[in-house]
């Protein structure tokens, strides 16, 4: 009986990741709430109201696109000089959990 | 009587959905955060904590203005980048998005035992959680010959309100070729980088108007915030106009005659025929009778921003000794959110993470020609410690200073709306 149980949930989950969540399945140890905390970093200068002029919006962009853009400033590919310390600290599971928040904004 | 209604039914809901875990709060009751001071700090951490908790927290944020003037972006404004309407912002957000209760009252003393606020009217609020964000009183004694009464003469529009509005009409107003004298405060004070951006955009005024003006800066300092960059940014928008002068040279402002205008120095008396004097300053009065400073500032537990007198209150912004970060709006907000989501914890239950501190400080030098400095930072046992920085090079190319200062004004929206919208 238990044992159905779980494997009925992870069917249940592959199901769930594979067709909903298809463009998140890569992130790893994602927790929204914890991606909730970090944007609160975010929005002392990225108006969550999405109004601000002179720094982008970020709400509303695809999560791939979003990983790629935090990774070109943590690598320093790109040039920004607090972008690039706002992404020296972010690690993966932050990086994911902000990408599934983000994702899960209108 | 719906708003009755409305915190009956969120108490309820609350007191279901958290009463395994925390079995100590009260059927109905909601457990309860004062904020003191609206400002950077005070209006963050009430957003927060509301917006958070989702009604399982009832907070109180008193206040004693009804719109808060930003300090950042008041140099703007002199430089006439900024209307002064453009930085007036009011509680509305706060009340009616996040269910803040508004206490427009000053906020007299605070009884610790009791954990209770006494205000102005007589009342008295109690509290489970006090943050107090009540930002800085002036020290005017502390420049000998600087009063209340003398900063009509010579503003030092370093608190919120009218000030700056009287310093730019005696800018504007100042004799053809006259002098200006400023005065900036010795370390700590809110703001390191304000005094010379205050310089700059009052030089800008002159450029404009009044071209063979002359400031002189009389420093109680011998260095300061981004020394470089501001004096790289002199020499090249403003040539000739701005002299500084260090504590080493001039050897102390013995005196300062607001009658005459008159600053004494060992090195001369200088005559002005407009003025700023920003005095010494010390944590808002309300986190002394607190209880809650040692000497004039309030130390703080890093991890959380508790006061380490009592771990009821939480100090915030430029109150707390909050090393090494700097007196800034940025840091307050920042610190802010770290002490919401510690206050949530402890009230009901609810994840607390890892803190994380951030500031960055952007100055204008002239027309887009915008400057910067920040850093992260993280709690260690002692202190609030800096991990790693970046600073504005000097001779940077015109497009990355405009891109700085337009970076700026996104900064200014963003905050601004994260602590009232
Ligand atoms: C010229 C200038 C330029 C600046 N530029 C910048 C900048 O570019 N970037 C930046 O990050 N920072 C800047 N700052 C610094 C910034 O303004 C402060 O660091 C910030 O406001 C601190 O926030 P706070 O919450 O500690 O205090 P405040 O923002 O001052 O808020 C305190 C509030 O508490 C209220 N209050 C105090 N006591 C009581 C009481 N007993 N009862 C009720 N209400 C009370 C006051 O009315 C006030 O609204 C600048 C400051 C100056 C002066
Ligand atoms: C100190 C201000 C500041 C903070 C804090 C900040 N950002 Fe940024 N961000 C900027 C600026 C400025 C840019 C534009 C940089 C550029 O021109 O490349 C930017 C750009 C971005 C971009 C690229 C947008 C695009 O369309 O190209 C992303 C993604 C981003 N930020 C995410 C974040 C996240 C996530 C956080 C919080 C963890 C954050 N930022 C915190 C200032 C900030």
């Amino acid at each position: 009986m238990k044992s159905k149980l779980v494997l009925l949930s992870i069917v249940f989950s592959l199901i769930f990741t594979n067709s909903i969540f298809a463009d998140q399945k890569q992130l790893v140890g994602a927790d929204a709430d914890y991606g909730e905390h970090l944007f609160g970093e975010c929005v002392t200068c990225h108006n969550s109201t999405g109004l601000g002029k002179g720094i982008p919006k970020i709400t509303g962009m695809k999560t791939n696109q979003f990983i790629t853009k935090i990774l070109a400033y943590k690598s320093k590919e790109k040039e920004n000089a607090v972008m690039q310390m706002v992404a020296e600290r972010l690690g993966e599971e932050e990086i994911n959990s902000l990408a599934l928040y983000l994702s899960k904004l209108k | 009587m719906t708003k009755i209604k409305r915190r009956t039914f969120v108490g309820l809901a609350a007191a279901s959905t958290t009463a395994l875990s925390m079995p100590s709060i009260a059927f109905g009751a909601l457990p309860r955060v004062v904020v003191i001071g609206g400002g950077a700090g005070g209006a963050t951490a009430a957003k927060y904590i509301a917006k958070d908790s989702k009604g399982a927290i009832d907070v109180t944020l008193v206040e004693a203005s009804k719109r808060y003037y930003t300090c950042f972006f008041s140099n703007l404004y002199l430089g006439d980048f900024r209307t002064y309407g453009s930085i007036g912002h009011n509680y509305y957000g706060l009340a009616v998005n996040h269910g803040v209760n508004m206490v427009h009252e000053w906020a007299l003393s605070v009884n610790n035992a009791a954990k209770k606020v006494n205000l102005g009217s007589g009342e008295s609020i109690s509290y489970d959680k006090l943050v107090i964000s009540p930002g800085i009183d002036l020290k005017f004694e502390s420049v000998n010959g600087y009063s209340a009464e003398a900063q009509s003469k010579m503003p030092h529009a370093w608190k919120s309100g009218t000030q700056v509005q009287l310093l730019k009409n005696q800018v504007k107003g100042m004799k053809k070729g006259g002098t200006f004298v400023m005065v900036p405060p010795p370390n700590p004070y809110r703001c390191p980088p304000g005094p010379y951006e205050r310089v700059s955009m009052i030089a800008h005024q002159f450029k404009k108007s009044n071209p063979t003006a002359k400031i002189v800066i009389l420093d109680p300092k011998n260095k300061f915030s981004k020394q470089g960059l501001f004096m790289e940014g002199w020499q090249k928008h403003y040539p000739g106009m701005i002299e500084w002068i260090n504590a080493e040279t001039h050897g102390g402002i013995k005196k300062i005659n607001a009658a005459t205008m008159e600053f004494e120095t060992d090195l001369d008396t200088f005559k002005a025929d407009a003025a700023s004097v920003v005095p010494a300053q010390r944590a808002g009065r309300i986190a002394m009778n607190a209880g809650v400073n040692k000497g004039d500032w309030c130390p703080i537990v890093p991890a959380s921003m508790q006061a380490q007198a009592d771990e009821n209150i939480y100090v915030l912004g430029d109150a707390s000794i909050a090393k090494s970060m700097p007196k800034s709006g940025f840091s307050a907000n920042s610190q802010a959110k770290v002490a919401a989501n510690h206050i949530r914890g402890s009230l009901t239950g609810s994840k607390v993470f890892t803190p994380r501190f951030a500031n960055t400080c952007w100055s204008l030098v002239a027309t887009n020609d915008g400057i910067k400095v920040g850093a992260n930072y993280k709690a260690t046992g002692e202190k609030i410690d800096k991990t790693s920085g970046f600073i504005s090079k000097t001779g940077e190319d015109s497009n990355l200073r405009k891109a700085t200062y337009e970076e700026s004004i996104g900064w200014y929206s963003g905050i601004t709306s994260d602590m009232f919208s």
